[in-house]
């Protein structure tokens, strides 16, 4: 009796855990990689230049999975944002060259990212096309003006308008590129931290409060989870849509700015190529669900160092890069099946 | 009459720390027709999930063609058991036909190809058989629900089941479309099929069952033959433990100024020359049988169905209701049928469902105050007397009832002046329904509109002022209180046109 009741507490707090586990699995995904890391080859990953490189190098992906997020909860998804990082990338580098202000290149690039954002999400509000239609039409529209105007090649920062690589002036660029190449904190004995890794933070927390917080992150939520019963309940949801792919646009050209000051060039062919899909890998890892209504922000911060941290390791054991893609594609349904196990529902799809 | 097809003994069942089956016994007989009652959580729904290989139970035995079971492993083997399960949800697949609903993924077929005609031929005697004439090759999508279920059920009678579990079958129906259900019942009854009918219309298990199992909290607290000494009264009290009544629910008010006038509303294929109004303070009942445009004619009032042709006058002025939140700052509320297509929100949490129209208001600054949020919720959980461990959980953790309720707190919390409820007790068990009805009177009295919508005849009836009666996407009449019967209304419902009601109503 004594033995069989024994058995029903320890069943209690297994369900329990495993419904904390399931709500909390990128974290988790995480921790696991993060200890595996250790493991194997703690004295380089731990060390603070790693690390910090690890967080430099998803601060790009992490800030357009932010935008992504907001799709997938509203039950789309964006293939356009790589296309799209390459177009408003490209028109700020443009207008800081011809200007040489950073502020009018950053309002330039944000403001080309919210149009973009506000022609995708009106084609699928309002004319109810499928999102993976119409941003599959912009990825490839973005892409095409972007090598048509750079005619396939690249434009690099601080070059004046009409001019060639030789006429690059160093000083300028690098008012445009210390946006990302700067870090705070910087001591003698301290790297400090690169700048790009406090925008994706800061960002993070606007995001966090945007979604967790406002009347207008609730009703983002409602209208993935439940479209009929948000419009019944008066939520405006084609503008709540609308907005949804707008914010994701800012997300992709604020992380255009950073990408671009980092590498201080853009490439008509190749910038953002494989943004797409490591986005939306790192918000599916992040617990969202594809149907839509479900998602968090941690889930996604989370779910982009999972990534992050799978690529470090297989760099640092050598793993030959051609096989990184395999690893990280295993990472995504390997998380997915995880947190279906964990949190106990089975989706349709 | 006497022999014991499933005998289910002494069934434990619980998740997490919840109890909620506790040793309850339930003996099926065969030919026979027994009705699972008891109120929103009592269960029932558990109960039936482990009949049907859905949930294995944690203590107890199943008997069943002579063996006994300790669970039945899945549905797959309850199938094989001869047991079928009617879900609430209808899983048929709209885009194919009948036959090809009814043949999915058991297929007949010639060579590689499949033999379409023998499927058509054998659909045709199983619909025979179920007593409905229907062509097989009838697209699903085109079928209204009561024939859904109907080709529902033809499909678990494909695979010889000799038990059929019926989860609330009528909940959507019209009294037409029960009337349809209940014959293809007794005709399998008559066939030596067992049937468990879970329903919370009582009137229905007096008029169709024989046997009964009334389920309170978990534990079974009667059950037995239906005979003259058990009436709905009986069974009404067993299922909520206490005594129920309905006298004095109705208050005689006065009326206010006119609120709302609709006039010559109409939008093709879906109703016409709508002509009505609503005093301040006034309950008024739309009703007919399922699909009389009466959901339809509400939704285009509150601006979730336009364009239309017509006119909607609020408060003397004259208003496009083009979107539902022009409404709700008009001052209407909505309680819409089916909520959970159009009510709860599945993924967000109590709290974030209850305050879905009001969260704008519960701000400080930009963000969300948990201390107005909280106060909102508070206050609602206590005026509806909701059972809410914490609104954190997910809704879907609630039962049917309380679900409603937080739906019913959306709509409240605009402080509304008019509030239109579509089918308000769905799904609701005798208990809360109470609850529902005593609720809408006390806003009444207290100067709030009603538009109550609902196929239930009684419902309008014991609540309602006024009552219109539709047929077809037409008012055929309009009724005053003192005149309206439930035989009147049925009369007009089905299309009966009675000139002396027209004349009044015209007047």
């Amino acid at each position: 009796m004594l033995d069989h009741a024994l058995t029903k507490v320890r069943n209690i707090r297994g369900k329990d855990i495993m419904r904390f586990l399931g709500n909390n699995a990128a974290l988790f995904a995480f921790l696991l990689l993060f200890i595996m890391a250790i493991i194997l080859r703690g004295e380089i990953f731990l060390q603070p230049v790693n690390i910090l490189n690890i967080m430099r190098h998803n601060a790009i992906i992490g800030i357009i999975a932010l935008g992504m997020t907001l799709v997938i909860v509203l039950g789309g998804v964006s293939l356009s944002v790589g296309a799209q990082l390459a177009l408003v990338g490209w028109i700020s580098i443009e207008v800081f060259n011809a200007t040489r202000n950073i502020f009018l290149a950053m309002l330039a690039c944000v403001a080309a990212g919210i149009i973009t954002g506000l022609l995708e999400g009106v084609l699928v509000a309002k004319f109810k096309v499928p999102s993976f239609i119409v941003t599959l039409g912009t990825m490839t529209i973005f892409r095409s003006i972007v090598l048509y105007g750079l005619t396939g090649g690249g434009l690099m920062v601080g070059i004046p308008p009409g001019g060639v690589g030789a006429d690059r002036d160093v000083e300028v660029a690098r008012i445009y590129q210390n946006i990302s190449n700067v870090n705070l904190f910087q001591t003698d004995d301290f790297i400090g931290i690169p700048l790009p890794i406090i925008y994706w933070i800061a960002l993070c927390v606007l995001m966090y409060l945007f979604t967790s917080h406002t009347a207008t992150g609730r009703h983002i939520f409602a209208t993935g989870s439940n479209e009929k019963a948000a419009k019944l309940s008066g939520i405006k949801v084609d503008k709540i849509r609308i907005l949804g792919f707008a914010i994701c646009g800012a997300m992709v050209a604020l992380g255009a700015v950073v990408e671009t000051a980092r590498v201080g060039a853009i490439s008509s062919a190749a910038t953002g190529v494989e943004h797409n899909l490591d986005a939306i890998a790192a918000v599916v890892i992040g617990g969202a669900s594809m149907a839509g209504g479900k998602g968090r922000i941690s889930g996604t911060f989370f779910g982009v160092l999972t990534l992050g941290v799978m690529t470090n390791l297989l760099a640092i054991m050598g793993v030959d890069p051609f096989l990184h893609g395999a690893a990280r594609g295993l990472i995504v349904i390997g998380a997915v099946l995880l947190q279906r196990r964990l949190d106990g529902t089975k989706e349709a799809t | 009459m006497s022999d014991i097809v499933v005998s289910m003994k002494g069934i434990d069942k619980s998740f997490s720390e919840n109890k909620v089956l506790h040793g309850v016994e339930l003996n099926l007989y065969k030919g026979s027709i027994h009705a699972l009652l008891g109120e929103n959580g009592a269960g029932k729904s558990t109960l039936m999930n482990i009949l049907g290989g859905v949930l294995p139970p944690d203590e107890g035995t199943i008997e069943i063609g002579g063996k006994t079971l300790k669970k039945i492993a899945d549905t797959i083997a309850a199938k094989k058991l001869g047991i079928g399960f009617v879900h609430q949800e209808l899983t048929l697949l709209n885009d194919l036909t009948i036959f090809e609903n009814l043949f999915i993924g058991d297929e007949i077929k010639k060579g590689p190809l499949l033999d379409k005609k023998t499927m058509i031929e054998k659909s045709k005697e199983i619909l025979d058989r179920v007593g409905v004439d229907l062509d097989p090759k009838t697209p699903v999508r085109e079928l209204n629900t009561s024939y859904k279920q109907v080709v529902e059920i033809a499909r678990i009678l494909m695979h010889d089941a000799k038990i059929i579990i019926m989860d609330e079958p009528t909940a959507s129906l019209t009294d037409v479309e029960i009337a349809n259900v209940f014959k293809m019942m007794s005709s399998l009854r008559d066939q030596g099929i067992s049937i468990v009918f879970i329903s919370h219309k009582l009137g229905e298990v007096m008029q169709i069952c024989d046997r009964y199992t009334v389920l309170r909290n978990g534990y079974m607290v009667a059950t037995g033959l239906i005979d003259d000494t058990i009436n709905e009264h009986v069974i009404a009290t067993h299922m909520v433990g206490r005594e129920l009544s309905y006298d004095g629910l109705y208050v005689k008010r006065e009326t206010g100024d006119m609120l709302l006038e609709v006039k010559g509303l109409e939008r093709e294929r879906e109703f016409k020359n709508a002509d009505f109004s609503i005093k301040k303070g006034e309950i008024v009942g739309f009703t007919g049988l399922l699909g009389d445009g009466r959901n339809e004619l509400f939704e285009s009032v509150v601006g979730a169905n336009s364009p239309y042709k017509g006119e909607i006058i609020l408060r003397g002025q004259k208003v496009k209701m083009n979107s539902r939140n022009k409404s709700l700052k008009g001052g209407v509320s909505y309680v819409p049928r089916n909520r959970k297509e159009n009510g709860i929100v599945k993924d967000l949490n109590i709290a974030t469902n209850m305050t879905l129209s009001v969260v704008e208001k519960l701000k400080n600054l930009l963000l969300i105050s948990r201390r107005k949020e909280r106060g909102f919720t508070d206050k609602y959980i206590k005026e509806l007397s909701m059972s809410v461990h914490n609104v954190k959980n997910p809704i879907t953790s609630l039962s049917g009832g309380n679900q409603q309720k937080a739906v019913l707190a959306k709509a409240l919390g605009t402080n509304p002046d008019l509030i239109i409820m579509d089918n308000p007790t769905q799904g609701v068990d005798v208990g809360a329904k109470l609850e529902i009805y005593s609720l809408i009177m006390q806003l009444a009295q207290q100067g709030v509109s009603f538009f109550v919508l609902s196929s239930e005849a009684p419902e309008v009836l014991m609540l309602c002022d006024r009552i219109f009666v539709m047929f077809e996407g037409e008012i055929r009449a309009e009724l005053d209180r003192s005149e309206a019967t439930e035989q009147k209304i049925m009369f007009l419902a089905t299309g009966g046109v009675d000139e002396s009601v027209k004349t009044a109503a015209t007047a």
